[in-house]
């Protein structure tokens, strides 16, 4: 048996008061270890990736194939860039939602929550460094997926000589608004995680927001539906953020905007989880 | 040091903790008693903050907990050795603990040595035994080498090993000079474990004493002869102001209000034969269900 005395003074170290940035860097530092020391992250970034290329494999193929048999115009009307990078925006918003909810409902599931707390017993400090760890992994992937899938179908395209680069106009902020995008939602559902505290509830809300929401909408009479069309997700908004020839929509806002648009939202969600994760009994 | 005064919290109409106050001294192992749902559990979230109480404030070295600066070099807490992420290892389990409060990988290593997790430090949680998620979770209260210590329950499911090591280190965390707060329903735990009691039923206190004193409040020692003159022996006794009951056996006596000495003095004096002559302590548990038995009969007293 392990000797149980322990060697250092009683009384403790000296407490140095940590103030406010300390804690928060430590606790970046703590919440970064959690984020890599289990698989899941693992999976679900990676998870992140293949969906992104597969789609593009399929898209760039589909279109190398059809490519001959294209009118002229069509060729010259047809969007290399959005061909690519579609997939992660529509595939990985689905994928990131896990993520985002999971960084903050994993710790409620497995009760995790109340040590944590219990060593940052600063809230907002706490939910601060989360919403920090988690915004830049998942940045990072993001972005890494965005240009990488825009590469993967520069080269798969290549014998359809379409024009692909990052100078020319719209590519390179159809691949940054693209990546802001899956950010952006995976902030919404860390948000509504820390509201709901649980997996099964967070994920259902956040699907219901992106996958649900645009069809409901669709159900509207004409003038009520081309009234809110531009405020929810969906086909429209995801066109409009990645297209690079101009997305000929006068029901929506421009690709900047409509990033605007969900960044507010994920913006109130996170705020709204932010004072119930301080207020709420653990 | 652990203060609490007019302690309250209510989870809409149930009353978990009702007008607690009491203090938690250092160098002593206090023994946190009560039947299940009695607000133990509620009491130590509400002293690290995890709650908001009702009404009411509770300090740790004289601070409310949300203000310690660095909360892991004053308090270690085990509440719940389950709560961890199953896909962790031990070691990045206590490391994201650690960092939070600038504490570094060598001190990491140091607890998982001292519970005797070193071999399986690599190994995710998940595959833990109770006993081992037992020692992980105490590994993490000593992280921050804190002069208070804070046990829910440590000893439920565990084998008389474990049992035996976890009292062991109360008592040398205590020895040390540390205030140990550890909470228990098994009464015959704490009679090995506890110096001090802070017994509650129903949120309430019911006995902020030593552990010897809590017993005696019950019916007390009681001394278990055995004579063949047991009529003569019991009117001696009655005389002598003490109460006297007959036990079990054939001509076993069992005398109330008397030492062994006073008893053994007594006979001698009228010339009775004694056979046997024993001391019997009333278990903590038998002390506790007549103290429990109506919680509101019973009014706190003091230290």
């Amino acid at each position: 048996m392990t000797s149980l005395t322990i060697a250092t003074d009683p009384a403790g170290p000296a407490t140095r008061p940590a103030p406010r940035r300390v804690a928060l860097i430590r606790t970046i530092r703590s919440e970064f270890t959690k984020i890599r020391s289990v698989r899941s992250t693992y999976w679900t970034l990676l998870a992140l990736v293949l969906a992104s290329a597969a789609w593009c494999v399929a898209y760039c193929l589909g279109t190398v194939h059809q490519w001959p048999h294209m009118s002229a115009q069509d060729r010259s009307g047809f969007d290399a860039t959005q061909d690519t990078i579609l997939g992660l925006a529509l595939l990985g918003q689905l994928v990131i939602v896990v993520f985002g909810a999971l960084m903050i409902t994993s710790e409620y599931s497995t009760g995790l929550i109340r040590t944590s707390l219990t060593v940052m017993p600063r809230r907002a400090t706490l939910y601060a460094a989360k919403a920090a760890v988690f915004a830049a992994v998942s940045l990072v992937i993001s972005f890494a997926a965005s240009f990488g899938t825009f590469f993967l179908g520069r080269i798969l395209l290549a014998s359809t000589h379409a024009p692909m680069s990052l100078s020319q106009p719209g590519v390179l902020r159809s691949l940054i608004v693209s990546a802001l995008y899956v950010e952006v939602c995976g902030l919404f559902a860390f948000g509504v995680g820390a509201l709901v505290r649980n997996t099964a509830g967070a994920l259902t809300l956040a699907y219901g927001f992106l996958a649900l929401l645009p069809q409901l909408i669709r159900a509207l009479p004409e003038s009520l539906h081309d009234a809110l069309m531009r405020w929810v997700p969906g086909g429209d908004a995801l066109n409009v953020m990645t297209a690079t020839l101009g997305w000929p929509q006068r029901l929506m806002f421009s690709a900047w905007g409509e990033l605007a648009v969900f960044g507010g939202y994920a913006a109130i969600l996170l705020a709204a989880g932010a004072v119930l994760f301080s207020r709420r009994d653990a | 040091m652990i203060e609490a005064r007019g302690l309250v919290k209510r989870y809409g109409a149930a009353t978990a903790v009702n007008d607690l106050s009491f203090t938690i001294r250092p160098g002593l192992v206090t023994g946190f008693l009560g039947p299940n749902g009695a607000g133990k559990t509620t009491t130590m979230r509400l002293i690290l903050g995890l709650d908001h109480p009702s009404a009411g404030t509770v300090t740790v070295n004289g601070k409310p907990y949300a203000q310690l600066p660095d909360p892991m070099h004053e308090v270690g807490a085990l509440l719940d050795a389950g709560a961890v992420h199953g896909g962790r290892t031990a070691r990045h389990h206590l490391l994201a603990l650690a960092q939070t409060n600038g504490i570094g990988r060598r001190r990491v290593d140091e607890v998982l040595g001292l519970v005797g997790l070193t071999d399986v430090a690599g190994q995710r949680t998940k595959g833990f035994s109770l006993g081992m998620r037992q020692r992980l979770g105490i590994a993490a209260a000593l992280l921050g080498d804190p002069r208070n210590l804070m046990f829910d329950e440590p000893v439920n499911g565990l084998d008389p090993e474990g049992i035996l090591w976890i009292r062991n280190l109360m008592k040398s965390l205590a020895a040390e000079g540390r205030t140990v707060l550890v909470s228990s329903h098994l009464m015959s735990e704490m009679e090995y474990t506890a110096d001090h009691l802070l017994v509650i039923g129903q949120g309430r206190l019911i006995a902020d004493c030593g552990l010897a004193e809590f017993i005696a409040r019950g019916s007390g020692q009681a001394v278990k002869v055995r004579t063949p003159q047991p009529d003569a022996l019991a009117r001696a006794v009655a005389v002598a102001g003490a109460s006297v009951s007959a036990a079990e056996g054939d001509g076993e006596l069992e005398i109330r209000g008397l030492t062994e000495d006073q008893v053994s003095d007594l006979a001698f004096a009228h010339g009775i034969r004694l056979y046997h002559l024993a001391a019997t302590r009333v278990s903590l548990e038998h002390a506790f269900m007549e103290l429990t038995a109506d919680s509101a009969e019973y009014r706190a007293a003091s230290y």
